[in-house]
């Protein structure tokens, strides 16, 4: 193997300009390649929280409630009328990616803020909801729990400590960021189990607790559309499925952002994939015609007891150390590049509220690794079948210039 | 030592098959110097690709030492090759990116050997021998060309074969270097006792052959 391995050495040392052009065009494919996996998986996380904090694409809620729309859906608005809670489960309807269901109930005297104040509790289910915990800017370092709160970024109130709802005691377990929408900052946010146990203390209209209160109702849904569906296919589908519902749409701008990034990022990584075919080729061909020259040599080694393993392993060895130094260049460029895209691309997201998230430092060296093996194995592969048509000439004809 | 029986290997040409070498039988016993002689495309360098394991027979049987070349697996052919078979060829036959020492050791670090201490003292002790002790750290292009056909015989000997195969080993050399070559190539066979085929068309180099055996045609001319 280290014979091999210096043999290979020597030979790319051969034709210095050769190689470094083999290298050099490696390098570019695997910077691109490294580059664009790695903003690809730093934009679509980066997009994950900063879509998802834009809110849902449309709102279902009650026919007849009154809504109050916003450019950003994040909460329902609050009525006297409900839904049933597992109205979208029961329905299944495709062009629906997520439905979150929430509860709201505007009351006073409940003993937050001062004595008059309209405080709006939101009920919301954790493992559905996509737009109230990405706006979390801090919590307890655990699971939420029945009792917990979470306070929208108008209220002010220490993390872990104990906040009076209608006498009640419970846990302020976090706190919001600030996002515009009104119900949002006032808020006071808590699981359904929590909201409901507060039925007895809260009065409706008539008396009573109000309907949303009701253990398997609420006020609305968050919706937010499935890969692909359109606003309008997906309003379609809710009112020809869903009795008694009113479908609200947000600002459609950002569903097409949404969609179309994900269609944009999917087509950089099918580019990406052509880019490193196309490379597997030109080495393939470059091995072919280096193998076309060397027929005198290779036929010489074969002559004096070089096997066809060695002889195919030599120009496999040869191609990996090529190319997998290109690969090796390319990650470095790419480095490079990135961090000019740090100054500008990342300062232009950030301004326009959208955070963005580079990929943690363990994941870019998994990426930078797989980059250089990419690369290594377009050389292993580029190089394998002429070596392996090389290696099966007779001796005779490779060292007489044929085959 | 080296048996042909029915030795006949044919070409696809574009005006149909040819036949270089047209049913051979030969026996060249062990530690002789033979030269096969002919004229240009006679097929006496067929004839010996084929004796030395490195062209295929069309039909046909080599013999080396007992061993039916032709019959062994493909490894086992190479390790044969490597092991039994020393080859100067025709050409300056050295990888021009090793020094002359490399050179003379590769065929013994293909066979197993590895990079030994061993097997570069005796590749230095082989290069002494042909006058080439002051070159050891030479590349192929810094030599001249009677001194790189001195290295290739070095390294035909590395492995101590039983047989070498010279084909025109003396064609691109002046006179003077042709015979000092051919010396060194006799002194081989005479003092180790190394079978030697000569391939040559110059008939003053097989006059001092034990065995001439004239090729034309593709077939032995009595």
């Amino acid at each position: 193997m280290r014979l091999l391995a210096s043999l290979a050495l020597q030979n790319l040392g051969r034709r210095k300009a050769r190689s470094l052009l083999l290298i050099m065009a490696v390098a570019v494919a695997s910077g691109v390649v490294f580059t664009g996996a790695t903003l690809m998986r730093s934009i679509d996380s980066s997009m994950a929280v900063g879509f998802t904090r834009l809110g849902a694409d449309m709102m279902v809620v009650p026919e007849g409630a009154l809504t109050n729309i916003t450019a950003a859906l994040l909460t329902v608005e609050p009525t006297d009328l409900v839904l049933d809670q597992d109205l979208f489960a029961r329905a299944g309807i495709a062009s629906v990616g997520r439905a979150a269901p929430q509860k709201i109930a505007r009351v006073e005297h409940s003993g937050i803020g001062s004595h008059h104040d309209s405080v709006d509790l939101i009920g919301f289910d954790p493992v559905l909801d996509f737009t109230v915990r990405p706006w979390l800017v801090e919590k307890i370092n655990r699971d939420m729990r029945q009792g917990d709160v979470i306070l929208g970024a108008a209220r002010a109130a220490a993390l872990g400590s104990e906040l009076l709802i209608f006498g009640r005691p419970h846990t302020v377990y976090g706190r919001l960021g600030k996002t515009g929408v009104g119900t949002h900052e006032r808020g006071v946010f808590m699981t359904f189990d929590t909201l409901e146990a507060l039925a007895g203390s809260v009065h409706g209209h008539g008396g009573g607790p109000p309907a949303v209160l009701q253990k398997g109702k609420v006020s609305g849904f968050l919706v937010e559309l499935a890969p692909g569906a359109t606003p309008l296919q997906a309003r379609f589908a809710i009112l020809s499925t869903l009795k008694g519902v009113k479908v609200v749409t947000g600002d459609s701008t950002m569903s097409g952002i949404r969609q179309g990034l994900a269609a944009l990022l999917n087509s950089i990584l099918a580019l990406m994939v052509l880019m490193f075919a196309s490379t597997a080729l030109m080495v393939s061909v470059l091995f072919s015609a280096i193998v076309t020259e060397r027929r005198g040599e290779l036929g010489l080694l074969k002559a004096i007891g070089a096997r066809r393993g060695q002889i195919v392993g030599m120009m496999v060895i040869e191609a990996v150390i090529a190319t997998g130094a290109g690969g090796v260049l390319g990650v470095a460029l790419g480095v490079l590049v990135m961090r000019l895209y740090e100054r500008s691309l990342v300062y232009y997201l950030e301004n326009i509220g959208v955070p963005f998230v580079w990929l943690d430092g363990p994941r870019m060296v998994i990426v930078a690794v797989a980059a250089v093996v990419m690369a290594s194995i377009i050389g292993a592969l580029g190089s394998l079948y002429p070596a392996w048509r090389a290696s099966r000439r007779d001796p005779y004809d490779l060292v007489r210039g044929e085959g | 030592m080296l048996s042909c029986r029915s030795l006949r290997k044919d070409y696809v040409t574009e005006r149909g098959e040819v036949a270089a070498v047209a049913g051979i039988d030969l026996e060249i016993a062990a530690g002789r110097y033979a030269a096969i002689i002919g004229r240009s495309g006679s097929g006496k360098s067929s004839l010996m690709a084929m004796i030395g394991g490195l062209s295929r027979p069309s039909q046909g049987q080599v013999t080396v030492e007992g061993t039916d070349i032709w019959s062994l697996s493909e490894n086992a052919l190479a390790a044969f090759r490597n092991k039994r078979i020393g080859y100067v060829f025709q050409f300056a036959s050295l990888l021009p990116t090793l020094r002359l020492v490399d050179n003379v050791a590769l065929p013994a670090m293909l066979g197993g050997g590895g990079k030994s201490s061993a097997t570069y003292a005796r590749a230095a002790a082989l290069l002494g021998q042909m006058g080439l002790g002051d070159h050891l750290d030479a590349y192929p292009s810094e030599v001249s060309a009677g001194e790189q056909r001195r290295a290739v015989i070095a390294r035909a000997l590395i492995n101590e074969p039983a047989l070498i195969l010279a084909d025109e080993p003396t064609s691109d050399l002046d006179e003077q270097t042709e015979i000092e070559i051919m010396d060194e190539l006799l002194a081989v066979n005479r003092e180790r006792g190394t079978t030697l085929i000569l391939v040559t068309h110059n008939l003053a180099l097989a006059e001092q052959a034990q065995q001439i055996v004239h090729i034309a045609h593709g077939a032995i001319v009595p």
